[in-house]
């Protein structure tokens, strides 16, 4: 079972990643950069919270099967939509 | 043993999803055609939450131990973990598509505002840090239960729905009306409905969680867990991480790109 000090760390970290993010969309350069690092920045967030708090790291491969499969499906859907919108430029 | 098995199995029954189906259908008709329908539905939710409440509270729903092959290929998984897990996949391709959705309309228009034109950027992030910290509490209520530590984890069931609480009430209470009083409101145009949309189901969620945290501070409070009977604060709080997680995307679509 993970520690009190495993689980305050990744809570820091989240609220630094989280701070990150503000500062990034202030800083100067590109909008798809900027629009990119702060994609990462979000789905790293979301994923600590899934492997560390929702115990997906300890769980096993098979119960995150679950949502991944889950997560495929909406890719493949983001895919088709972004296809429709480059078919119709 | 089989008598006693289908005994166990007759005394799991329950009328409470056929009640909670029955109140939403009725709350959702009366949302579109009588306001006293609506209030109605919320009656049948109510009264099927409060039976909920009391036959969880008895346990009534404990699962018998099987054989580790009819738990394959999950036999490390618990059934009340794995149907858990499997509603939050559900509710994974319900947050995912109307993200998708946003995405597919905010690309396809000619002219979006810009986000910290619209949104308080610092509410978004003070809410987004609460979220953040209302997770920690939730999962050193659990971490304190699996040692027995029950005073504990009244505390951070306690501080899991104070800051669920703030983060509804700044939501609700600060941020919305105040886009409302500037004339962002869900009918004035699609940047104002994909937002009311997306982040009013969220805030639906985070009610929700709110309603089973209650419940788990109603256990904790009665008695109801130990060190080795805990399995509804684990769920609950799959369920709580899991509003987090989405808000963790929300936000920066909202409020910073």
């Amino acid at each position: 079972m993970p520690g009190i000090k495993l689980y305050v760390g990744i809570w820091l970290g989240l609220v630094i990643a989280t701070v990150m993010e503000v500062v990034v969309r202030s800083l100067p350069g590109t909008a798809s950069l900027i629009v990119l690092v702060i994609g990462l920045i979000a789905s790293a967030k979301a994923i600590a919270i899934a492997l560390y708090y929702q115990h997906l790291r300890y769980d096993g491969i098979r119960l995150s099967t679950l949502p991944l499969a889950a997560i495929v499906g909406i890719v493949f859907l983001a895919v088709s939509a972004a296809m429709t919108i480059s078919m119709g430029m | 043993m089989k008598d006693e098995d289908a005994h166990n199995e007759e005394n799991k029954s329950s009328f409470v999803p056929l009640i909670l189906a029955a109140g939403v259908a009725v709350f959702l008709l009366g949302l579109v055609v009588y306001t006293p329908i609506l209030i109605a539905g919320l009656i049948i939710i109510a009264a099927g939450l409060f039976k909920l409440f009391k036959e969880g509270a008895s346990e009534k729903f404990a699962q018998r131990k099987k054989a580790d092959e009819e738990d394959y290929p999950m036999e490390s998984v618990s059934n009340e973990k794995l149907g858990l897990w499997i509603f939050l996949t559900s509710e994974i391709l319900i947050f995912g598509s109307l993200i998708v959705a946003y995405l597919y309309v905010r690309v396809s228009s000619g002219s979006w505002p810009i986000a910290s034109q619209t949104h308080n950027v610092l509410l978004g992030m003070t809410n987004t840090i609460i979220l953040l910290t209302s997770s920690l509490t939730m999962i050193l209520g659990l971490y304190f239960i699996r040692l027995g530590n029950v005073g504990r984890l009244k505390i951070c069931l306690g501080g899991t729905f104070a800051l669920g609480c703030s983060f509804l009430a700044i939501k609700l209470g600060i941020e919305w009306p105040t886009l409302i009083h500037n004339g962002f409101t869900i009918n004035s145009g699609l940047p104002a409905s994909t937002y009311f949309v997306l982040t009013g189901l969220h805030a639906v969620h985070v009610a929700v969680g709110l309603v089973a945290v209650g419940y788990l501070m109603f256990r904790a409070y009665t008695g109801g867990f130990t060190s080795t009977n805990h399995v509804a604060v684990e769920n609950i709080g799959l369920y709580w991480h899991f509003v987090d997680i989405v808000w963790m995307i929300l936000f920066p679509l909202f409020y910073l790109i």
